[in-house]
C-alpha cells in the first residue's frame, strides 16, 4: 500500500465523503458531551413534548429537555458501545478462528465444527438470549452482542488463516522449527488483517444498529443513561405530537452507519489495491491521426498484418504502456515465435492481437487487419464474425478457455453452433471430428467428460481443437505449453505444427523459451521491454545481431553445455515499462552499450541479415569470434 | 547422508486412493548433488516433501546418519520451493526472513553480521535487507530463499524445480549460485527438475520417477549416455535444442 495510491483513494468522492463523515462523528462524541452534556440533562420547565422550535430545532422530550442537544451527546455512548461490540467480538473472534492453526489438524476440525452450528444459529436471537442471561443494562447488551457476533468473525478468520497456513512460506517456517505461536503471529495475523479489518470496520454500523434495537426494546441503555436507541423508545410515544423526537436519533443511526459501511468499502480499496476508480488515459489517437498508414495493398497471403500496436494501462499514478510499436505481419500457414522475458509485453500483444484488450487497458494500432480486412474499419458485429471464424486463441492454462461445468464436446460444439449456426447433431459430430484431430484417443468416449476428467496435455489439446472448429486463418498460442511437461510440450508443439501445416493456418507462438520457438517457428521477432527489438529468420538465430537475442540463446543450457564452466545469463533484470531508461532500454544490462546506447534510443532497421534489428552497435555475423 | 528407504505416499482412501510415492529408495550421500527427474505428477515433490515431513508418509523409513529424524532438534533438511512468489511472506522485510532461518542459539549482535554474510553468498545486495518481496525480481525472491534455507545450516538442501517459475536469463545465474555454494560448502542437493538439460548440468547421478516410481538412478553420465529405460530416453528426446528450423524443414 503506498502513500499515493492512498492519498489518490482518500480524494476520490467516496474517500472525502467518508472521511468527512466519520471525523464529524468522532468530534461530536469527543465534544458534545463536554460543551453539552449540561444542557442535555437540563429541564426546561414547561415545553414538554414540545415540536419544533427556534430554541428546540428538534422539539424536547417528555421531561421537556433539548432532544437535539440529548442526541449530539448520545453520540458518544452509541460509538462506544458499537465499537466495544467489535472490539470483542473481534478478539474473540480472533482467537477462536486462529485456534485450529496453533493446535494442528485434529483440535481444529472440532472448533470449525461448533463454530459452523453456532453460525448457523440467528445472531440477534442469541444475543436476545444472552441478554436475558447477563441481565438488562449496557454490560449486559455489549457482552451478548459480542458474543453473537464472534463465531461469525471467528470463521471469517479461520477460513483466511487456512489459506495462509497452507503458503509455502508458512511450510518453509515450519521446516525452519519456527514456533507455532510465532507463526502465527509473524506470518499468519500479518497476511489476514486485511479482510479482518474491512470486516470489523464495516460490522460496526452493524454493531450500531443492533445495540440501538437492543435499547429500543428496553434490554440495553438503562435511564438516566441513554444512546439513540433509548431515544428512540422515548420519542416513540409521542410520534404523533412531535415526530422529530424519533427522527433526529434515527437519523444519526443511518448516517453511523453509512459511515461506517463507507469506510469499509473505502478500505477494500485502500488495502484491497482495485485497480478501478477514476482512470485518465491520453489520447493516443489525437496524436496518432497525422501518420498516414503504408498503404501497400494486402496480397491475399497475408492473414494478420498489424503496425504499431501500442497498449496502455492505467498504472498505479500514471497510465504508461507496456507494448509499444509492435507491428508484425503473418503469411498463411506460417509460424512466427515471439520471444521475451516475462513482464515484456508478450500476453497483452497477443492479447490486442485477438482484440481481446479489456477495460481499463487500452490498445490502439494504426493498421489491424486480419485476412485483409481492416478490423478498425468493420461494424462489430461483422468484425466479432471475422474474428470468431478466422482467430483461434490458446493460453497457457487450457482451463481459461474451457468451462468446468459443460461437457467437453459441448463446449466445443457451441463454438459451431453460434459463429456458423450448424445444429446440434453437426456441432457435435465435427466436435468429435476436432478432438480425434487433436489425436485424443476414443474422442467419442472423451466428448462426454468433463474437463476435470481431463490430464493438463489433454485440456490444453482440448483446447486447441476448440480453436480448430471454426477453420481458422490464425492461430495466436500465449505460452501454450508452459505448464506442461518436456514429453507433453513436444507433442503438443508437433500437433499445433501439424495443423498449421494441413490447414495452412498461420501460428504466433509465443514463449519465454527460445528454444520452444527456435524448434518450431521460421520466423522469431523478439520483444524486450513493451518493443520489438529484433526480427529474424530461425535460421539466423545463432548470427542473431542484438546484443539480447544472443544473450539470451546463450543463457539456455541443453545437453552439451559444458558442466565445469558457469552457465551464461544475463545480469540484472529488465526495466519496469513505467520506468524505462532514456536510451536503449537494454543498455543496463548490454556489454556493448555507450554513451549513445544510453541517450538515444535506436530503432528497428534492416539488419541485413533478412531481419530487422533495434541496436546502435549489432553484432555482426563476421565478427563473431569463436573464442 | 539422507537415506530415504522404500517411501509410499498415498492419497485418498479406498477406491480413490492414489499412490504418488510407490516404494522409492533413494540416497543422497553427504557433498553429493542428485537430481530427480520425471514429469509433473510423477511423485518428484511429493517423495521430496515427505523428506522432510511436509507429505505424510504411509510406510517407508527417513534415515539420517544411519538413525531416525529427531523432530525437535535442528534440521539438517531444509527445502526451496518452487515458486518464489509463494514462498516468502509479503509482509516481512528480506532481512526478517533470513533471521528466520539462522539457529536460535545464535546471538542477537551476531545475527545481522550473518544476515549481512548470506545475503553476499546468495549475490544480493547487502542495502536490500529492508526491502520487502514484492521490490524483488523472481530471480532475488529465489536467492533470498536460498539464504533463508542456508542460514539453517542444512547438511542437505532440496531444491524443488527452483528454476521452472524463472526466466531462463535469469536461471543461468541461480544454478550457478547453487553450484558454487555446493562447492564452497559441500551441502548435498537433491535437485528436482523436469528439464533434463538443467539436470545434467548441475547433478552428479541422476534418478527418474515415472507415475510414482523410480526407473532408473546412475551417475549422470550413464544415464544421460546410455540411459537403460525407454521413459529416460522418451526425456532425452524431448529436451528442446537450439538446432534451428528443423521443425520447419
Ligand atoms: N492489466 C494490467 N494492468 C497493468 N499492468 C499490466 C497489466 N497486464 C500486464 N501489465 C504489465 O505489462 C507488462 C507486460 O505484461 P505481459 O504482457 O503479461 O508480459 P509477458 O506475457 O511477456 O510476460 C508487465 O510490466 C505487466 O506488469
Ligand atoms: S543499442 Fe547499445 S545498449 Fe542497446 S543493445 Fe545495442 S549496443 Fe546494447
Ligand atoms: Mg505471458
Amino acid at each position: 500500500m503506498s502513500w499515493s495510491r492512498t492519498r489518490h483513494h482518500l480524494s476520490s468522492p467516496l474517500g472525502v465523503v467518508t472521511v468527512a463523515l466519520l471525523l464529524l462523528l468522532v468530534a461530536t462524541a469527543v465534544v458534545a458531551p463536554l460543551l453539552l452534556g449540561d444542557r442535555a440533562t437540563e429541564i426546561a420547565g414547561g415545553a414538554l413534548q414540545a415540536g419544533p422550535s427556534a430554541a428546540h430545532p428538534f422539539g424536547t422530550d417528555a421531561l421537556g429537555r433539548d432532544v437535539l442537544t440529548r442526541t449530539l451527546v448520545a453520540t458518544r455512548l452509541s460509538l462506544v458501545l458499537a465499537l466495544l461490540v467489535v472490539g470483542i467480538g473481534v478478539a474473540c473472534g480472533l482467537i477462536i478462528g486462529t485456534v485450529p492453526v496453533v493446535l494442528g489438524r485434529r483440535a481444529g476440525r472440532a472448533v470449525v465444527a461448533v463454530l459452523n452450528l453456532m453460525v448457523a444459529f440467528p445472531g440477534l436471537l442469541l444475543a436476545l438470549f444472552l441478554a436475558m442471561i447477563f441481565g438488562v443494562g449496557a454490560r449486559g447488551a455489549v457482552l451478548s452482542m459480542a458474543i453473537a457476533f464472534a463465531p461469525s468473525f471467528a470463521r471469517l478468520t479461520h477460513t483466511t488463516a487456512s489459506g495462509v497456513a497452507n503458503a509455502d512460506y508458512v511450510s518453509a517456517a515450519r521446516l525452519l522449527r519456527v514456533p507455532r505461536w510465532r507463526i502465527l503471529i509473524r506470518h499468519v495475523i500479518p497476511n489476514i488483517s486485511e479482510p479482518l479489518v474491512i470486516n470489523a470496520t464495516s460490522q460496526v454500523g452493524a454493531a450500531l444498529l443492533s445495540i440501538s434495537a437492543l435499547s429500543y426494546i428496553g434490554f440495553g441503555v438503562q435511564p438516566p443513561q441513554y444512546d439513540w436507541g433509548r431515544m428512540l423508545a422515548d420519542g416513540l410515544p409521542a410520534i404523533y405530537t412531535n415526530p422529530a423526537a424519533a427522527l433526529a436519533p434515527s437519523i444519526m443511526i443511518v448516517v453511523a452507519g453509512l459511515a461506517f459501511v463507507l469506510a469499509g468499502e473505502l478500505l477494500t480499496q485502500v488495502l484491497g489495491g482495485s485497480q478501478h476508480g477514476h482512470l485518465r488515459l491520453p489520447s493516443l489517437r489525437s496524436q496518432r491521426r497525422d501518420m498516414a498508414p503504408a498503404e501497400t495493398p494486402p496480397p491475399g497471403e497475408e492473414v494478420l498484418r498489424i503496425e504499431r500496436l501500442t497498449v496502455t494501462v492505467p498504472g498505479e499514478t500514471a497510465p504508461f504502456s507496456p507494448v509499444v510499436d509492435v507491428s508484425m505481419r503473418l503469411r498463411r500457414g506460417e509460424i512466427v515465435g515471439l520471444v521475451g522475458e516475462s513482464g515484456s509485453g508478450k500476453s497483452l500483444t497477443a492479447m490486442a492481437v485477438a482484440q481481446l484488450t479489456s477495460y481499463p487497458n487500452v490498445a490502439e494500432a494504426d493498421v489491424h487487419q486480419i485476412k485483409g480486412n481492416e478490423l478498425r474499419r468493420m461494424r462489430p458485429r461483422d468484425r466479432e464474425r471475422l474474428l470468431g471464424t478466422s482467430l483461434a486463441m490458446v493460453f497457457q492454462d487450457p482451463m481459461s478457455s474451457l468451462n468446468p461445468t459443460l461437457k467437453v464436446g459441448r463446449q466445443l460444439a457451441e463454438v459451431a453452433e453460434t459463429h456458423e449456426r450448424l445444429g446440434r447433431r453437426d456441432a457435435w459430430r465435427r466436435a468429435v471430428d476436432r478432438l480425434s484431430a487433436v489425436l485424443i484417443t476414443d474422442p467419442q468416449a472423451r466428448a462426454k467428460q468433463y474437463p476435470m476428467a481431463f490430464s493438463g496435455g489433454m485440456r490444453q489439446r482440448a483446447s486447441i481443437a476448440m480453436g480448430l472448429m471454426a477453420q481458422p486463418a490464425l492461430i495466436v498460442a500465449d505460452e501454450p505449453t508452459t505448464a506442461l511437461d518436456v514429453t507433453v510440450q513436444k507433442e503438443v508443439l508437433g500437433l499445433l505444427r501439424r495443423i498449421s501445416r494441413e490447414s495452412d493456418a498461420a501460428v504466433l507462438m509465443i514463449s519465454h523459451d527460445i528454444a520452444v520457438v527456435a524448434e518450431n517457428a521460421s520466423r522469431v521477432l523478439v520483444m524486450y521491454a513493451g518493443r520489438v527489438v529484433e526480427e529474424l529468420p530461425v535460421s539466423g538465430l545463432a548470427e542473431a545481431a542484438h546484443p539480447y537475442t544472443r544473450a539470451l540463446i546463450a543463457s539456455i543450457p541443453d545437453m552439451s553445455t559444458d558442466r565445469s564452466r558457469p552457465l551464461a545469463n544475463i545480469p540484472g533484470r529488465p526495466p519496469h515499462a513505467s520506468d524505462l531508461p532514456p536510451g536503449c532500454a537494454f543498455a543496463p544490462r548490454c556489454g556493448r552499450a555507450d554513451d549513445r546506447c544510453r541517450q538515444a534510443r535506436p530503432e528497428l532497421a534492416d539488419s541485413g541479415g533478412g531481419g530487422a534489428v533495434a541496436c546502435w552497435h549489432p553484432l555482426l555475423p563476421v565478427l563473431e569470434s569463436e573464442a | 547422508m539422507l537415506e530415504l528407504r522404500d517411501i509410499v505416499v498415498r492419497y485418498g482412501h479406498n477406491q480413490g486412493a492414489v499412490t504418488a510415492v510407490d516404494e522409492v529408495s533413494l540416497t543422497v550421500a553427504a557433498g553429493s548433488v542428485v537430481g530427480l527427474v520425471g514429469e509433473s505428477g510423477s511423485g518428484k515433490s511429493t517423495l521430496a516433501r515427505a523428506a522432510v515431513g511436509l507429505a505424510p508418509l504411509t510406510s517407508g523409513t527417513i534415515l539420517w546418519k544411519g538413525a531416525g529424524l529427531d523432530p525437535r532438534g535442528r534440521p539438517p533438511l531444509q527445502y526451496v520451493f518452487q515458486d518464489p512468489y509463494a514462498s516468502l511472506n509479503p509482509r516481512m522485510s528480506v532481512g526478517a526472513s533470513i533471521a528466520e532461518g539462522l539457529p536460535r542459539a545464535s546471538g542477537r549482535q551476531e545475527r545481522p553480521a550473518r544476515v549481512t554474510e548470506l545475503l553476499e553468498m546468495v549475490r544480493l545486495d547487502p542495502g536490500d535487507v529492508h526491502k520487502r518481496p514484492r521490490q524483488l525480481s523472481g530471480g532475488q525472491r529465489q536467492r533470498v530463499a536460498i539464504a533463508r534455507a542456508l542460514a539453517a545450516e542444512p547438511e542437505v538442501l532440496i531444491a524443488d524445480e527452483i528454476t521452472s517459475a524463472l526466466d531462463v536469463s535469469v536461471q543461468g545465474a541461480v544454478l550457478n549460485l547453487l553450484k558454487e555454494i555446493q562447492t564452497r560448502t559441500g551441502v548435498g542437493i537433491l535437485f528436482i527438475s523436469h528439464n533434463l538439460a538443467v539436470v545434467r548440468y548441475i547433478a552428479d547421478s541422476i534418478a527418474v520417477m515415472k507415475s510414482g516410481r523410480l526407473v532408473e538412478h546412475g551417475t549422470t553420465e550413464d544415464v544421460i549416455e546410455r540411459s537403460a529405460h525407454p521413459y529416460t530416453k522418451q526425456l532425452l528426446e524431448a529436451v528442446p535444442t537450439m538446432t534451428m528450423g528443423n521443425g520447419r524443414s
